[in-house]
């Protein structure tokens, strides 16, 4: 018989636990990593820009000549600021509509298996069709007014809300739904007090998707209806025109920080809402 | 409650009380299976012509293999589930329901938890909030109203769950392996407190387990069921006293009658 070998044994050593770290500490580690990213990326535009044949360098303005030209000027800020209220506008008057909407569909698909087969496939048609594609005819019906350039916001953002408001209902646990039936509740009480606060981080996701992508569709919207006093979209159009590559930069840079500020905003209304219960929360235990 | 001497009945219910030397009075019937018969429409034969008569103030117990039918005898009782054939005699307003989790609502506290009944069955807020309250503190989770249940431990959990369905005094309690997902320790504390619950709320009993000392522990019957599909095989007396001491656990006639169940249930796992 042939003897096992001895087992090699290895000290291991107690791993000291680090210190609960500050808020100061938390907020470094939350902002330090995105900055260096960032910080690459402009490093990255700022080696490109070198590269360029120097009659071509206006298509990437450099720090100095954005902040001469835009952000240096008050007269720019201006314009920026009142541009932006206008943008911003019409990205949440198309959320007022495509959240309630959204929400009502998602309501009615869980309603009924029936009602969900018929209106899934729907749904996915119609976030299919290509929105540039349907511009001209909106222009026709709708006219160059705010009320096109709403409802192509309240169609780029609805899909999602639907989507994820419905896989949250349906993932109510089986158990809840049981000890409300044993009540005899209605199907309106079950569906307040138990599936909307159990679907409701799931359509924070979906809302949190809706939100980033209205600011974005809100420009897209105004790059073709360019009648009267337009916002940051109009405001690229106009700067490309005149070439003033600067102040398109600018508008550019402005936008996305709004796009920044609806996400934010919508992810901190989530998690104030619901890290106290929910798993995706914050706090432990 | 909790202020009530342990002998009184609670208001209005049927006599029921600690009777130390012998079993409790029995009362009229409480719960009664007659010829039930269940068929899932895949056609799994689930329960096969089970009959079974609970009295009042009986804790009745069923062991059996998994999967024989057990839950669903319950799920059939409260009217989640209609049975094949046969008829099913209880008082559904009156059913108290505990699931094998406690269930709970995450995003409520623990005292919303334990309003949620009251709540769907119309009580005003108030009288909500005072039984709750002392449900909550009869159940030993004082001080943890306003906790979520993701801060809580299983058996807190458990208790919760428990409170939430002792609001409504049910008259019959039913329990489908509702510590089967607990550490040893903690399920016999609150085998022991589901004991002294039982003694003072006076509800009817129907026990589902997996294990025989809890279900010998706990009741004044216990019924073993058969493989699937579930069959009444033998109903077995428990004789001991209520309250029951947590050293009974330890005695010979508890390990003899564990003994004798559990001879039972292997018969009906092999036959």
């Amino acid at each position: 018989m042939t003897q096992a070998p001895a087992p090699k044994l290895t000290d291991h050593q107690p791993v000291p636990v680090s210190a609960p770290s500050g808020a100061l500490k938390n907020l470094m580690l939350l902002l330090v990593p995105p900055i260096i990213l960032f910080s690459m990326f402009l490093i990255l535009y700022a080696m490109v820009r070198a590269n360029l044949q120097e009659h071509r360098q206006f298509l990437m303005p450099s720090g100095a000549e954005l902040w001469a030209n835009a952000f240096g000027r008050p007269e720019v800020l201006a314009e920026l600021a009142q541009r932006s209220l206008i943008t911003i506008g019409i990205a949440l008057t198309g959320l007022s509509i495509s959240i309630p909407v959204g929400i009502l569909l998602g309501v009615i698909m869980f309603r009924a298996t029936i009602l969900e087969r018929a209106m899934f496939p729907n749904l996915v048609a119609l976030q299919s069709i290509p929105t540039l594609a349907i511009i001209p005819l909106i222009q026709t019906a709708l006219g160059f007014g705010t009320l096109p350039k709403v409802l192509i916001v309240a169609k780029f953002t609805m899909f999602a809300i639907p989507i994820t408001l419905l896989l949250g209902l349906k993932s109510v646990d089986r158990g809840i739904i049981n000890l409300f039936r044993l009540q005899g509740a209605s199907w309106r009480t079950t569906l307040v007090k138990a599936c909307f606060p159990s679907a409701a981080p799931a359509l924070f996701a979906g809302l949190r998707i809706a939100a980033s992508l209205a600011v974005i569709s809100a420009i897209v919207s105004e790059l073709f209806f360019l009648a009267g006093r337009g916002g940051l979209g109009q405001m690229i159009i106009n700067s490309k025109i005149d070439f003033k590559y600067e102040q398109m930069y600018a508008a550019l840079i402005t936008a996305t920080f709004l796009s920044v500020c609806v996400y934010i905003a919508f992810t901190w209304l989530g998690h104030r809402l619901f890290s106290d219960w929910h798993e995706s929360g914050g706090k432990e235990n | 409650m909790t202020l009530q001497a342990e002998s009184q009945p609670s208001d209005g219910a049927p006599p029921a009380g600690p009777q130390t030397g012998g079993p409790r009075p029995l009362g009229e019937v409480a719960l009664s299976f007659e010829n039930i018969s269940m068929q899932f429409p895949d056609g799994t034969q689930a329960l096969e012509d089970v009959s079974l008569t609970i009295r009042q103030n009986e804790f009745v117990s069923v062991v059996g293999p998994s999967g024989c039918g057990k839950s669903t005898l319950l799920k059939i009782a409260s009217g989640l589930f209609p049975q094949t054939s046969g008829i099913v005699k209880v008082d559904r307003e009156q059913l108290g329901y505990t699931f094998q989790d406690a269930t709970l609502m995450p995003w409520r506290k623990v005292r919303g938890n334990v309003e949620l009944l009251m709540e769907l069955r119309g009580y005003s807020k108030a009288e909500r909030k005072r039984i709750a309250l002392e449900q909550i503190k009869m159940v030993g989770l004082d001080g943890f109203a306003d906790h979520y249940p993701k801060r809580l431990s299983g058996g807190m959990r458990m208790r919760a769950s428990l409170a939430r369905s002792l609001a409504l005094k049910p008259n019959v309690f039913m329990f489908d392996e509702p510590f089967g997902a607990l550490d040893e320790i903690t399920r016999e504390r609150l085998n022991d407190e589901l004991v002294s619950l039982f003694m003072r709320n006076s509800f009817t009993g129907l026990f589902i387990t997996h294990s025989i000392p809890e279900a010998v522990y706990l009741s004044s019957k216990v019924v073993v069921m058969s493989r699937r599909p579930g069959r009444i095989l033998k109903e077995f007396d428990i004789p001991f006293a209520y309250p029951r001491d947590p050293n009974l656990r330890f005695s010979a006639e508890f390990a003899a009658l564990c003994n004798e169940i559990s001879v039972s249930l292997r018969q009906a796992i092999e036959q």
